[in-house]
């Protein structure tokens, strides 16, 4: 079994509807290949989600509560990212400030994006595969 | 006795009733025969809303909305596709409409988890592949990080990732339910995967640092 192979069964092996012998193949390939042992991992991290036949049950209410209390502690699931208003106007106030005492500074200093600009921008220039085959083939260690 | 086994086969015979059967039933009047319909279609749609919504609410209450439009929508059903196609079109835009109306842009994957997360992030650093399949299911916490993952992607990307993956749907059959090019499906999928993966990768180093 090839890396290939071995990735595109990842689902197969997640939904536990690969044959006992296909998975053994598979679990073996992991043992011995440490970029699909990686790329098996990443996938893990949504499988649950993507390709888990059920969820364990949910209580609505204790869902609501868990929210509320992260919400409270400042622990928000998820918090929006900032507003790109918000951004150009701290941008603003940046250059307004400091434009005199750090104009020399920025004319040798290399621009260091955000983390948001780097996943929503970290395609541009890649050219784009044909085929956009299952996921598990580009997560790729 | 005879009541319960008249009973048994009256429902048998229910639930072998093809789904254009039960239909045509619909339309002529009956509308007991959309029960039959929603609660065939009932654990597939749930899923497929699930897979868009943590909040168990939020995934009924889609589901219940999805039936809804398709009973009063029914007239409009040609058998030419699936039921189950048809109800999973109008399921997928409502939900669709339903992520931009919370999200209009992706959101930060913010690094503060609680203990739960962390230790299922650690899990998967350094457990075995097999012990990772075994444990994910019984785990909240699995499926809780699971869709903050996704959280961070746009609602386009988190479309085509759900259609594609959990769905199994081709280009053609995403690009033809949300009205879109197929060249937008392949970049909009090819954006998520490595949008999906850099965010994984980051878990991961949470997991590691632990
Ligand atoms: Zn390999």
């Amino acid at each position: 079994m090839n890396c290939f192979e071995a990735r595109q069964e990842f689902p197969a092996l997640w939904r536990k509807t690969a044959t006992p012998e296909r998975s053994a193949e598979v679990y073996s390939h992991l043992k011995g290949c440490a970029k699909c042992d990686h790329a098996f991992r990443v996938f893990a991290l949504s499988a649950p989600v993507l390709h888990s036949a059920v969820e364990p049950e949910r209580n609505a209410a204790e869902f609501r509560r868990r929210v509320a209390y992260r919400a409270q502690r400042g622990l928000s699931v998820t918090r929006p990212a900032r507003e790109p208003r918000r951004l150009l106007a701290m941008c603003a106030g940046m250059m307004v400030l400091f434009a005199a005492s750090t104009a020399a500074y920025l004319s040798v200093a290399a621009p260091i994006g955000s983390y948001t600009d780097e996943i929503t921008n970290s395609d541009s220039g890649y050219e784009f595969p044909v085929d956009t085959a299952p996921t598990s083939n580009d997560f790729a260690g | 006795m005879l009541g319960l086994a008249a009973s048994r086969k009256i429902a048998w015979s229910l639930t072998a009733k093809p789904d254009e059967e039960l239909i045509a039933e619909v339309l002529g009047g009956d509308s007991a025969a959309f029960n039959e319909l929603s609660s065939r279609h009932r654990p597939r749609v749930e899923r497929l809303c699930q897979r868009f919504f943590s909040d168990p609410e939020i995934a009924r209450d889609l589901a219940q909305e999805g039936f809804i439009r398709a009973y009063t929508a029914l007239r409009t059903y040609r058998a030419e596709m699936p039921f189950g196609g048809w109800l999973r079109s109008i399921v997928i835009n409502l939900c669709y409409d339903e992520l931009r109306r919370r999200k209009r842009r992706p959101e930060e994957l913010v690094g503060d988890f609680g203990a739960p997360e962390v230790q299922w992030m650690h899990l998967v650093n350094e457990a075995s592949p097999e012990n990772i399949v075994g444990d994910a299911e019984e785990r909240q916490e699995a499926h809780d990080l699971a869709h903050r993952l996704l959280d961070t992607l746009r609602p386009e990307d988190r479309m085509v990732m759900v259609l594609k993956e959990s769905e199994e749907m081709s280009v053609a059959e995403i690009a033809s339910i949300l009205g879109w090019s197929e060249a937008k499906v392949k970049i909009r999928a090819f954006r998520a995967r490595q949008a999906l993966r850099k965010q994984a990768e980051r878990m991961l180093a949470v997991g590691r640092r632990r």
